[in-house]
């Protein structure tokens, strides 16, 4: 059997923060083998989710967890807060369409990047799941 | 008051200076030796436990009473203490280090004051009241200094950084050069955002590369302060040429739906040098008219 990576767990609370869990998530992916480029699209997807933590809830949890199996090799990331909410999550997830003066590209390019990509959010919890996925040759 | 009731404690502490000395060093060396390896001088930490005892005993030698008066930074002792604190946030180690320095050197001395006062439990207990007050003034002493320490070390640490990050570079006449290094945050671009409106302003640049070999992260953030100082840059009139995206970058800007069209960019920062010069009407030639 293969050794599993605990998963980590990174506070997020400002800027400083959201370098740390990309670094985290990019060592991570490193780890359990995936290549530069899902490297990259992981750190900039991780990026993009603790900033809107920063941004709008203030603070908040990133958990980066190895969840490969026999097939494939997965890592699953939980960007999660208890701010205010996603008023309207269709629409957020429209390009172009930000409250917060960015370019309205965040969360839909963040699903484009990633493998996985799943979102909940009520006034109180917001919850995004991602996950980079690859099938074990 | 004539007499002094703690004169004992000072007695004790110069009479049994040498065992405390060694069974307190003893105690924090096998803590520190196995999490601060190498960061450790052993004589440099016996010299100041030493001395740290004398001033102790001279402390309580030259005061009597049941409350110890205010530890202030000023006074010897203070010194020591903060000279110990500033030492050990200086070298990296943690606020509970410190903390357990000075618990252990109150675990040794109670072990002293039980085997020695033990027959007279009245004064038994002023002892160890008045040394437990001493030592935990002591280490919130020590630990105001340290948190002082690392504050002013980062407020230096970060004021060296942004010195540092932005040099604008006039590369040739009209031809200036914007090399980024690191995390782009919201500061850093404000920074170099009017600089480099200001060296365009004053070098008439018809063109500004930015290179972005040294950013680790390309995300919608650090995109919208680029294509800010894009736009501002293209208002004074000069074309930016970006240089140095990685392949893995430019997939993810453009999976994430991020779009430069209206710059020029290329991938490395050579190529980059010969569209810009080929902007201004140059080009590097051989010397003796041969082209490259």
């Amino acid at each position: 059997m293969r050794e599993m990576i605990d998963p980590e767990r990174v506070l997020i609370r400002d800027s400083t923060d959201i370098v740390r869990a990309r670094a985290v998530a990019r060592q991570v992916a490193n780890q359990i083998g995936f290549t530069l480029a899902d490297q990259t699209r992981l750190a900039t997807a991780v990026s993009e989710l603790t900033r809107n933590i920063v941004q709008y809830a203030g603070e908040g949890v990133c958990e980066i967890a190895d969840a490969s199996g026999e097939e494939e090799i997965r890592l699953r990331i939980i960007v999660e807060d208890n701010g205010p909410g996603i008023d309207d999550i269709d629409r957020a997830m429209k390009d172009g369409y930000s409250t917060g003066g960015g370019l309205g590209v965040g969360l839909p390019g963040t699903r484009r990047l990633m493998d996985d990509f799943a979102i909940e959010s009520s006034p109180g919890c917001t919850r995004v799941s991602i996950a980079l996925v690859r099938r074990r040759v | 008051m004539t007499t002094n009731s703690l004169a004992p404690i000072a007695n004790l502490l110069q009479q049994h200076r040498v065992a405390i000395c060694d069974e307190w060093l003893n105690d924090i060396m096998r803590i520190w030796e196995h999490s601060h390896a190498g960061l450790v001088d052993k004589e440099e930490v016996s010299r100041q436990a030493n001395d740290f005892l004398k001033e102790l005993a001279v402390f309580f030698n030259s005061h009597s009473g049941e409350a110890p008066a205010e530890i202030s930074t000023n006074s010897p002792f203070g010194k020591i203490a903060c000279e110990l604190s500033i030492e050990r946030a200086k070298k990296g180690f943690k606020p509970a280090d410190t903390a357990q320095y000075i618990i252990t050197l109150k675990n040794v001395l109670t072990r002293h004051f039980l085997r020695t006062y033990s027959e007279t439990p009245v004064d038994l207990a002023l002892y160890l009241r008045v040394m437990n007050d001493m030592l935990d003034r002591i280490s919130l002493l020590t630990f105001e200094m340290y948190v002082e320490t690392r504050e002013r070390i980062i407020a230096q640490q970060s004021l060296s950084l942004s010195e540092l990050s932005t040099p604008i570079i006039l590369l040739w006449n009209n031809v200036l050069l914007l090399p980024l290094v690191g995390v782009i945050d919201t500061v850093r671009a404000r920074q170099f955002t009017e600089r480099l409106l200001e060296a365009i302003t004053r070098y008439e640049a018809n063109v500004t590369i930015i290179d972005v070999t040294g950013v680790p992260v390309f995300d919608t953030s650090v995109a919208r302060h680029f294509m800010k100082v894009i736009d501002a840059a293209q208002l004074l009139g000069s074309r930016i040429v970006m240089t140095g995206i990685s392949p893995e970058g430019a997939q993810t800007l453009t999976k994430l739906g991020i779009n430069f069209s209206n710059i020029i960019s290329r991938a490395t920062l050579r190529s980059g040098l010969a569209e810009a010069l080929l902007l201004v009407g140059r080009r590097i030639e051989l010397i003796g008219g041969v082209r490259p």
